[in-house]
Formats: structure tokens, sequence, C-alpha cells
């Protein structure tokens, strides 16, 4: 007995490397790696679940989601939403940290009632923002009567509908970025803002010289942890038009999922997945190296 | 003589005995005895009606049955990844018109017309003929009947009886008419609200099921005689440009964002002088805590077009699972066979289930306590004359409902629907899977 247990911690001693990590890489392979490989398997294969199995056809998706024009839909969509989301979130996030940066009294009261969209349930706000939107029931266009603007179809109507979903991903997810720059902006060093003062350099001047250049690793950390959300945006979206009005707001994440979920097309909708997969792989790869050399600087 | 009287009456007894077996008791309901069933079932008002009673299933004839009932959506899910593991169920509840012909190619759908012939295990008072043809019709499959139905629904035009009556309109009795009055009223202010004409769905593959009528009305259809789409056909192309013109001109704005709730709570909400929608939808509009137009709504058929009156009709179902052992499968169709008696049946309708069987609603007790004649009376007009066909005809339903969704969103929108049409029906050709 005593032998068999010196044994053991012998080899583990022995393979540490190997031995610790063991239960964290199996959990890991249970539900990270196995299916994200079982999806690169089920995207070379074509198969609507409940008939027959799946059948390996090689590249024949990907050749076929070339020509799908709901493909190129989604992208353009996928583009336009996140390009005008983040940049419009990066831009509102800095200026409203700059903001809070300074003190003034009942900062925290205000910084703590301006998180709760952040902290709210991503599904429950998007119910009652698509009930807000309702051109007919909605408060937004009573809102809007009310101080004699013409009322607007928002999510009702194909030139509108990514713009007012912009609204709520702006109005949800830029205190997160807000957050994160204020805990950047607090954590640098006050000499290179004395020296500034000393040479009498302006607001702008300081803003553009100094705490920028600093801020720049923060700010694009701040943009990575968003754009992952943001590139695969599904609950909002599903929850507020489900794509629509036709195929306005479908982004590649959701024709994927109505393909996979809706259709049933198992194999043609994990193609699509592992495109989205790219998408969002390159993207952040692109974004690590900026970080990177912004931190080198 | 006496001896021979004695024979006579011994025999005649007999005889009597005999044919007062076969024409009586024909069917053993204990033969199942100790057999388990388990059903999966929609968190449907059927199930809530019928749960309650099983015991009484069970008392008769020693078989313990297990429901289990989900909401929609998680159902469905459920029962499609059981029937495709093989997993231990015996029946189901199903929406023909949505997943029979996918269930009947993936082999899940026990046909029932043996059991329904055999007098050993379906009594002849159960008769398959008390149920609307267009149900049997439509819970079959290849001339096999795979399920009997629970729940009938169709839809109807609904509309403002006191405002109609108020200013003197008629009821509209074709497209045209309808087109006429949608216009009549749209924009009006009537109690200071600016009416709508119609309200209608057009939320792309939810608006399908209320556009098929239309469709079928303008004498279009899902495929034509060679099996391929038919939505490049003029008749469809017409019905396509009826449905979203009416919409667009005198429907609320957004339409192409109306799903049922949207749609009914515009006419609930008193904004709408019409709506087309299921017909069951009466107990939303007439509940008064909901409903501001509660009292105010009468019921039509759907106006005639080209091709006629032709609303559609679509069910729920129970279906035996054909990977079940065939003594389960009998006790399934015991259960089944009792589930949709003509009491049962008369019970759920009762209870506001729409039930498949001619006799509960012509029954005494259904009439006397009917507080919305017209509806009943185009209800059934619609059971007699409806299509079953509401979805294409094809295994990928959800698919090619989402191509046709297309189309009306296009019309909805104004843009050119034969383009539209001719481009989903290209789609469609490619994509169908039967």
């Amino acid at each position: 007995m005593k032998t068999t247990s010196r044994t053991l911690s012998r080899f583990i001693d022995r393979h540490q490397a190997l031995v610790f990590p063991a239960p964290a890489v199996f959990a890991l392979s249970l539900i990270v790696i196995i299916p994200i490989a079982y999806n690169l398997y089920l995207a070379f294969t074509k198969w609507t679940i409940g008939l027959g199995q799946p059948r390996f056809i090689g590249l024949g998706n990907f050749i076929e989601l070339l020509s799908d024009e709901r493909v190129w839909n989604g992208v353009k969509v996928m583009v336009y939403f996140s390009g005008l989301s983040l940049s419009l979130e990066m831009a509102l996030g800095l200026s409203i940290a700059l903001y809070f940066h300074r003190n003034f009294r009942g900062n925290e009261i205000v910084q703590a009632i301006y998180i709760l969209p952040f902290a709210a349930t991503p599904v429950a706000v998007a119910l009652i923002w698509r009930i807000m939107l309702n051109p007919e029931i909605g408060v937004m266009n009573y809102l809007l009567q009310s101080v004699g603007l013409p009322g607007s179809l928002w999510v009702s109507n194909a030139q509108t509908v990514i713009p007012a979903l912009v609204m709520v991903d702006v109005w949800k997810w830029t205190p997160m970025i807000t957050l994160i720059v204020l805990a950047g902006l607090k954590s640098l060093p006050r000499v290179p803002y004395e020296a500034a003062q000393i040479d009498g350099a302006n607001a702008l001047q300081v803003f553009w010289y100094i705490t920028l250049p600093m801020i720049r690793p923060v700010l694009i950390a701040a943009l990575m942890l968003r754009s992952l959300d943001n590139l695969k945006e599904f609950d909002m979206i599903y929850t507020i038009t489900q794509g629509g009005p036709g195929i306005s707001s479908e982004t590649l994440y959701l024709y994927s999922y109505n393909v996979g979920f809706s259709f049933f097309k198992a194999g043609y909708g994990s193609a699509l997945m592992v495109v989205v997969f790219l998408i969002v792989l390159v993207f952040n790869v692109v974004m690590n190296r900026m970080r990177l050399s912004a931190r080198d600087l | 003589m006496r001896r021979r009287v004695l024979c006579v009456v011994v025999a005649g007894l007999v005889c009597m005995g005999v044919f007062s077996a076969t024409a009586f008791a024909a069917v053993n309901w204990k033969q199942s005895q100790g057999t388990e069933i388990r059903f999966l079932m929609n968190k449907h008002p059927f199930t809530t009606y019928i749960e309650p009673k099983v015991s009484e299933f069970e008392k008769m004839t020693g078989i313990k049955v297990t429901l289990e009932a989900f909401p929609e959506d998680q159902f469905r899910n459920k029962r499609l990844i059981e029937l495709n593991a093989g997993g231990k169920m015996d029946g189901y509840m199903i929406m023909p018109g949505q997943d029979e012909l996918h269930y009947w190619k993936a082999g899940w759908l026990q046909p029932m017309d043996a059991y329904i012939a055999d007098p050993a295990l379906t009594e002849a008072d159960w008769d398959i003929k008390d149920f609307f043809p267009s149900f049997i019709k439509a819970s079959s499959v290849e001339g096999k009947q795979i399920g009997i139905v629970i729940n009938a629904e169709t839809s109807l035009l609904s509309y403002r009886k006191d405002l109609f009556t108020k200013l003197k309109v008629k009821v509209p009795q074709t497209m045209k008419e309808l087109e006429e009055t949608a216009k009549f009223f749209h924009g009006k202010e009537i109690d200071g609200k600016k009416m709508v004409g119609i309200t209608l769905r057009g939320k792309k593959a939810a608006a399908t099921s209320q556009w098929v009528g239309f469709l079928y009305s303008f004498g279009g259809s899902w495929t034509n005689a060679q099996g391929n789409s038919n939505f490049g056909s003029p008749q469809s192309i017409a019905a396509f440009k009826f449905y979203g013109d009416l919409l667009r001109n005198y429907g609320p704005e957004g339409g192409t964002m109306l799903h049922w709730a949207e749609s009914t709570s515009l006419f609930m909400e008193g904004k709408a002088a019409m709506i087309y929608d299921a017909n069951v939808f009466k107990a939303l509009y007439e509940n008064p805590k909901e409903s501001k137009v509660a009292g105010k709504v009468g019921y039509a058929t759907i106006p005639a077009g080209p091709a006629g009156k032709v609303p559609h009709v679509s069910n729920w179902s129970l279906s035996i699972n054909r990977n079940s052992t065939p003594e389960r499968q009998k006790a399934a169709w015991l259960f089944i066979q009792w589930a949709t008696n003509k009491s049962n049946c008369l019970g759920a309708l009762l209870a506001g289930v729409p039930a498949g069987r001619a006799s509960a609603w012509n029954s005494k007790e259904f009439k006397s306590k009917d507080a919305h004649q017209d509806w009943t009376a185009n209800t059934m007009k619609s059971f007699e004359i409806g299509q079953p066909q509401w979805n294409p005809p094809v295994i990928n339903v959800p698919e090619i409902r989402d191509i046709t969704g297309q189309v009306i969103v296009d019309a909805i929108e104004g843009k050119d629907v034969a383009a539209s049409a001719k481009k989903a029906a290209e789609l469609m050709d490619k994509k169908m899977e039967r």
C-alpha cells in the first residue's frame, strides 16, 4: 500500500507539468474542444437532423455558401451593424470615461446609475425595447410625437432597422467600454501631466499627445472584448427582429442559427459557423497585433 | 311441444347472445392490461383537458399512461431529438401539416388503418365518418391514416360588427369587396382613434399560414402538377400582390414585422376594422379584460377570390411512434381512440378546444352554450371547404416557408412581386426535399 502511494507521488513529482493541468484540460476538451471539433466535422457533411446520418461531402457546403445570397447579405449586415455600433460605443465610451475621470459631486452615484443597462439581462431588455420600438403601440414614437417630431418605423423598416438596433446596442454596451477605459485612466501616471502643465499645453494637446497614446492599449483591449461579443451579437437582434424585416437585419450569425435550428440543416449551418469563427478569429488576431505594438510604444 | 318451445327459446337466446356480443362488446378494453405507454405532449389546452381524465382510462383498461407535456418550442425540439435517438416514446402530438412528411420519411409514424378497421380494436361507435373529412385527409400521408385530430383550426375574417352596422357597411364577400371595405375604413377617425382598414400577418415565414388562404382563393398553389414550385404562375403572383398591397395600403405601418401577437393586439386595441387570422383568437378578442372590442366582433369566412372561397384548415393530432413495440402500439391506439371518442371531443369543445368531430359541434350541450353563433357557423363552414395543405408539401417545411415569406415581405414593401415570386420559385425548386 505504502509503496503504491509512494510510486504515485513520485510519478506526480516527475510529471507535474502534465498531471496538474490534467483536470482542467479534460474539462476544457469536454466543453470546448470536442464541440468545436464536431462542428468542424459536420461542416464537411450534408445532414438534416432527423433524416439519416451525416454524409461526407467535402467542400460542398463551402462551395454552396459562396453563391448563397443570404451569406453575403449576412456579412454586409454584420459589417454595417458592428462597424456602426463599435465605433459609436468606442467614441462615446471614451468621452464619458473622460467626463467621469474628473472629480465632481455625486460622481459615484451618476456612475452607478450609468452602468445599469450593462448590468441588465440582455433578453429581458431586448423584449422591452421590442415593445418600445413598435411603431403603433410603442413609447418611442409617442415621445417623438409629443415634441412635434414625426414618428419613425424603427425596426419595422428595412432602412431604419440597423440604426435602431445599433441604438439599443450602444445604450446597453457603452457603459462597459466606459468602465474599462475609466480603470485605465485611473492607473495613468501623474508625472507626464505635470510636465505638460509646466510646458503650457492646453487640454486638447494633453489629450492628444499624452492621454490617448498612453490609453491606447486599454482602448484596444476594450475594443477586442466588445467586438468578440458584438460580432456574434445574437440575443438582442433575435429577440427584437429575428433578422427582419425580411432579411434586413439577419447577420451571418443569425442566418447560421436559422439554417441549423429552424431548417435543421446541421451540416450547412456548421459550415456557416466555421465562417463566422474565422471572421472573429482574423479580427482578433489583427487587434491583438495592434495591442502588442501599442504597448511597445 | 314444451320441449320444442324450450329449444326454440334457448336457440333464440343463444343467437341473441352471439349477436349482442359482436354488436355491443366487440372491443375488450382490458386486452392490454398491464402495458405501460408514454406520450409526449405539447402544453396545449387539449392536454390540459385530457390530463385529469387519464385515470378514468387507466381504470377502464389497466394500461398505465404517462403524459409528458412541455411548452411548444421545447416540445418540438424534445420530440425531434427523442425520436431521432430512438427514445422510448409510444405516441406524441403532431401538427401534420407542419411535420408529417418529415416524420413519415424518417419512419416515425405508425399507420392506424389496420387498427381502425379491426372491430376487436375499434368500437363501431367511434365512427371515423363523424370527423370532418378535411381533417381526416389532413392527418394522412400517402393514403395512410397517421394521426387523429384533437384540435381543429382554420382562419376567419373577423370584423368590427358595431362599426359595420353603424356605418352601414356590408361584410365583404369577395376579395374586391374586402379591398374596398378596407379602403373605406382606412384613416377614418373613430372614437378619437385613427383606424386602419385591416391587419394581417406580414412577418416573413409566420405570414405564410394566413396568406395561404389567399393563395388558394386566387387559384394559386404551392406546387404544380409536375411537382415544381407554382409561385411563378399568374394566379400565385396575383395572390402575393393582393395580400401585400392590402397590408401596405390599408394596414398598419411596419406591416413586415407583424406576427399574430402584434396583429391581434392592434385589433383588440380597437385600431383596426378587420383582421384575418386564426379562428381560435376569438378567445382573445372576446376577453373583456384584455380586449377593448369584446362583444363587438363579427365573424365571416375568407372572401371569395377568382377561385372561390378556399380557407386553410390545420390541426393537432395524436400519432403513434412506429419504432415502439406492437404491444405498446396497440395500447397507444386504445388510448388515442378513447381520447378522441365522442364524449371526450365534446368535453374538449365545451372546454374551448375546437373539436374535429361534427357531432360535438352539433350537440345540444354545445349549441345551448354557444355565445357566438356566427363564429361557429363560419368555422364549421370553413372546416367543410378548407384546404388541409397549409404548408408546402415538402420535408423541409420551415425552409420553404422562409423562402415564401420573403416574397410576402417584398410584396408588402411594394417591390416587383412577379420578379420576387419567380426568384423564389427557382430557389424553391432547388431546395425542396421530398
